[in-house]
């Protein structure tokens, strides 16, 4: 450990930067007290928001220091990461960065640079923010800290394969990277899960090389125990939207999910859904909708669009239109029954062979009809996101199938969650509009 | 230029070994266990598109930010134009033809079995063990569509078979300059592997080999990488300007020329081979390993510049693009990017960025 390093750490992660974040928040919370930013269409953020935000916050500003005073590994946002965490890892999540790059409206800056460096504007603008952070050094984090370790797990994408790769190169860090063959029907193989379980198995080895020390059986055990209550709050948390009318709205859940994906091994992440769930009811009793006039219950289907998350909210609102549920928070929820915390290694396997993302068409489409009856849903939105081929294709076929048998209008939106360059607010506008009114001549 | 031996058109083939009896497979790219497929009589006719092909078809199942090998292979499908094939083996080698399978099977359910393959992306112990499996339990299911139940020595024996093939065709690709064909006769010939049976490519291979001549003094030289060489325009540009591609590195050429295996096992000895073959994109193989061979693979061949023709929106080969260039670079090999949709010809903007290529190089 480097003591300069641990220092600067010490007074910066830990005592000057989290008093800073608190007195932030306190200052955010006190806002939302007096009403601040009201919309006239959309409930307040929930109270706990200013919370969620400084635990993400503090996150972020611990990657600052963290360089020379613990080990980092950088980490795809499906990866099994319950070892590392045991071992003591700082996770960063690039995919987590891309999306704050996005939200902050900073993506495209950053892509540039990547385009600049020859990554073509058809790959991921996840990728490309990301790379182009890296090249440029530009981030609204501070600083990144450079990874003593990668991990890429192929259950979202074979994106992140070649990303990672690209980050391998450039690092001259050791890659790990678990396969997760592709479900194309309703189970995985017996030879698949094996072969994931190997490789889960030649990870820790490498983790644990670079960690300098062995994994404790126990705090495996923890860490898992953690994940796994903090899925299942989470997936409470959106169960509760089958409440009429939804007390929190899917553009709520894109951001307050966070945790879930960078922290979810984590006590306080445990702590910190235990109260959100808490409030989440509160508002049920008190009859609070996240869309006040609530009339239409709609199912977002893919990642958000970043870069409009709160404009594309308020433009369905007006209309009276709750986002109430979403396959991409929902994601990470549906893993809870996967986790059995008795054998971490295999409930590992099977968690992270099982994501949406890795399975077939026709199981995206059953689980959007499950919640179009769960969640009493009205249409359906599919983000048709240029930069995700994984999340989109057989979004045309899914659509035919929600709008013909089950009678739903379902909108295809052209966009990118993160590039602003493929994205018409006026024409976003015109199709959210008619999908309103199908909504209504459905009634 | 010497003619070309005479190749049996893709259409005749199909015919004349359903006429035998014979069922045909049709495989979508890049990987795929030509020799298994053989174990159980099907002809494998490999599907890269193809260009030409009315799109419309598949526009109504894949969006437009999807490459043009998948959507014409849909539309191709749609059209009727694989009707005369028994099976749909589609290989999961990117996120698009992964999407491709998932549709084919959950939605448009076409008359022929679907029947993908996953190819392991690890570096480590367990995929060859993973893959030799996934190939076991593949020949199983073709055993239900076809009805027969080769033994393992006769799988093993197509496997031997095939690797044959393979070594022909790193001999004509390694040959390549000793060979008086033009590019486009030179690409029909490796690539008419995609749909003759081995028998027949190994007459036509040999037949070319025999014309090998030392003096062959091609004009400038290129190595071709990339996707496939579609539009062929390009080899009749190249070939106007006598320019010869004396290496290859697209994904349907050299990429898949694998070494032989090693085992007993038809099954292990395939994983082997395939493991074992030229880094590749779809493969995910290690930027390093990519540029290293890129570069031997220029050295070695002489050539004196690189094209890379990619097919619109191929991830995989636009992930390794600034590596591969940057690679080139510092060995002072000057290179292109042509990014083509199969349906469009070639611009005149390409060809004009073809020829600053060619100007750069002696
Ligand atoms: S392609 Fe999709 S799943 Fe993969 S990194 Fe990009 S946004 Fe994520
Ligand atoms: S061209 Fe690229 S994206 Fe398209 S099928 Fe081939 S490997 Fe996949």
């Amino acid at each position: 450990m480097n003591p300069a390093a641990s220092l600067a750490y010490a007074c910066n992660a830990r005592v000057l930067g989290p008093a800073a974040l608190r007195a932030a928040r306190l200052h955010a919370e006190w806002q939302a007290r007096g009403g601040a930013g009201r919309s006239p269409h959309l409930a307040p953020p929930l109270r706990i928001a200013p919370r969620c935000k400084e635990m993400v916050a503090r996150h972020w500003l611990e990657g600052r220091y963290v360089q020379g005073v613990r080990k980092v590994a950088w980490v795809t946002s499906g990866a099994p990461v319950e070892f590392l965490t045991a071992l003591g890892f700082y996770l960063l999540y690039p995919e987590n960065h891309a999306a704050i790059c996005g939200t902050a409206r900073v993506a495209v800056d950053l892509a540039a640079a990547a385009e600049e460096a020859g990554y073509s504007r058809d790959l991921c603008s996840y990728v490309r923010t990301d790379l182009g952070s890296l090249f440029s050094g530009r981030t609204p984090v501070g600083r990144l800290p450079r990874p003593d370790l990668l991990l890429a797990c192929t259950n979202i994408c074979q994106t992140v394969l070649f990303w990672y790769r690209v980050l391998a190169e450039h690092f001259g860090v050791p890659l790990v990277i678990v396969d997760t063959p592709f479900v194309y029907g309703e189970e995985a193989s017996p030879n698949s899960l094996r072969y994931v379980g190997t490789q889960i198995d030649e990870a820790i080895v490498v983790a644990e090389k670079v960690a300098g020390r062995a994994l404790s059986a126990r705090s495996f055990e923890r860490v898992a125990t953690r994940s796994r209550r903090a899925t299942e709050l989470w997936l409470e948390i959106l169960q509760r939207n089958r409440h009429v009318p939804a007390p929190i709205s899917a553009f709520d859940q894109f951001v307050l999910m966070a945790p879930i994906v960078e922290l979810r091994g984590q006590a306080a992440t445990v702590d910190l859904y235990a109260a959100m769930l808490c409030e989440v009811d509160e508002r049920i009793r008190r009859g609070v909708a996240s869309v006040r006039e609530e009339k239409y219950r709609v199912l977002w289907d893919n990642l958000p669009i970043w870069f409009r998350l709160r404009a594309v909210a308020e433009l369905l609102a007006e209309r009276r239109i709750a986002v109430v549920a979403s396959t991409y928070t929902n994601a990470w929820g549906e893993l809870a029954p996967y986790l059995d915390t008795a054998s971490p290694r295999e409930s590992m396997i099977r968690a992270y062979t099982y994501p949406i993302l890795n399975r077939g068409t026709g199981h995206k489409l059953h689980i959007m009809q499950g919640m179009i009856d769960d969640y009493h849903l009205d249409g359906v939105i599919l983000h048709s996101d240029r930069s995700c081929k994984p999340y989109s294709l057989g979004q045309m076929d899914q659509r035919e199938r929600l709008t013909g048998g089950l009678k739903r209008p379902a909108l295809l939106l052209e966009a990118d969650h993160n590039d602003m360059r493929c994205y018409a607010d006026e024409q976003a506008a015109t199709r959210l509009a008619a999908f309103a009114e199908m909504l209504e001549a459905q009634r | 230029m010497a003619a070309l031996p005479a190749i049996a058109a893709r259409a005749e083939v199909i015919r004349h070994h359903r006429q035998q009896g014979g069922q045909v497979a049709a495989v979508l790219p890049v990987h795929a266990p030509r020799a298994l497929l053989r174990a159980y009589g099907f002809l494998p006719v490999e599907v890269w598109g193809p260009p030409g092909v009315r799109t419309s078809d598949g526009a109504s199942h894949l969006q437009p930010y999807v490459c043009s090998i998948v959507r014409n292979a849909l539309s191709f499908l749609l059209s009727g134009g694989l009707d005369a094939t028994d099976l749909i083996l589609v290989p999961h080698a990117c996120d698009s033809l992964q999407g491709l399978g998932s549709i084919l099977l959950d939605f448009i359910k076409p008359r022929q079995p679907v029947v993908p393959l996953y190819f392991p992306r690890s570096d480590g112990a367990g995929a060859q063990r993973f893959l030799a499996e996934e190939l076991r339990r593949l020949a199983t299911r073709l055993g239900g569509i076809s009805s027969r139940a080769p033994a393992a020595d006769e799988i093993l024996q197509y496997v031997v078979d095939e690797e044959t093939g393979d070594r022909l065709l790193l001999e004509l690709h390694e040959g390549r300059r000793q060979l008086p064909l033009t590019n486009a006769d030179f690409y029909r010939l490796v690539r008419s592997r995609e749909y003759l049976p081995r028998e027949a490519f190994e007459t036509a291979a040999r037949q070319a080999l025999a014309m090998r001549h030392p003096d062959s003094a091609p004009g400038k030289t290129l190595l071709l990488s990339g996707v496939v060489p579609e539009p062929t325009s390009l080899m009749a540009a190249l070939d106007e300007r006598q320019v010869q591609i004396v290496a290859d590195d697209t994904l349907c050429g050299r990429r898949r020329v694998y070494p032989p295996g090693r085992s007993r096992d038809p099954f292990e000895r395939l994983a082997q081979s395939w493991l074992s073959g030229p880094p590749d994109s779809t493969r995910g193989s290690s930027m390093a390993a990519r540029s290293d061979y890129l570069v031997r693979q220029v050295a070695a061949s002489g050539a004196r510049g690189v094209v890379f023709y990619l097919v619109k929106f191929c991830e995989p080969e636009l992930f390794y693009l600034p590596t591969l260039r940057k690679a080139l670079q510092r060995k002072g090999v000057p290179s292109v990017v042509l990014e083509v949709d199969l349906n469009d010809a070639l611009s005149q903007q390409m060809l004009t960025r073809l020829d600053a290529l060619l100007e750069m190089i002696p």
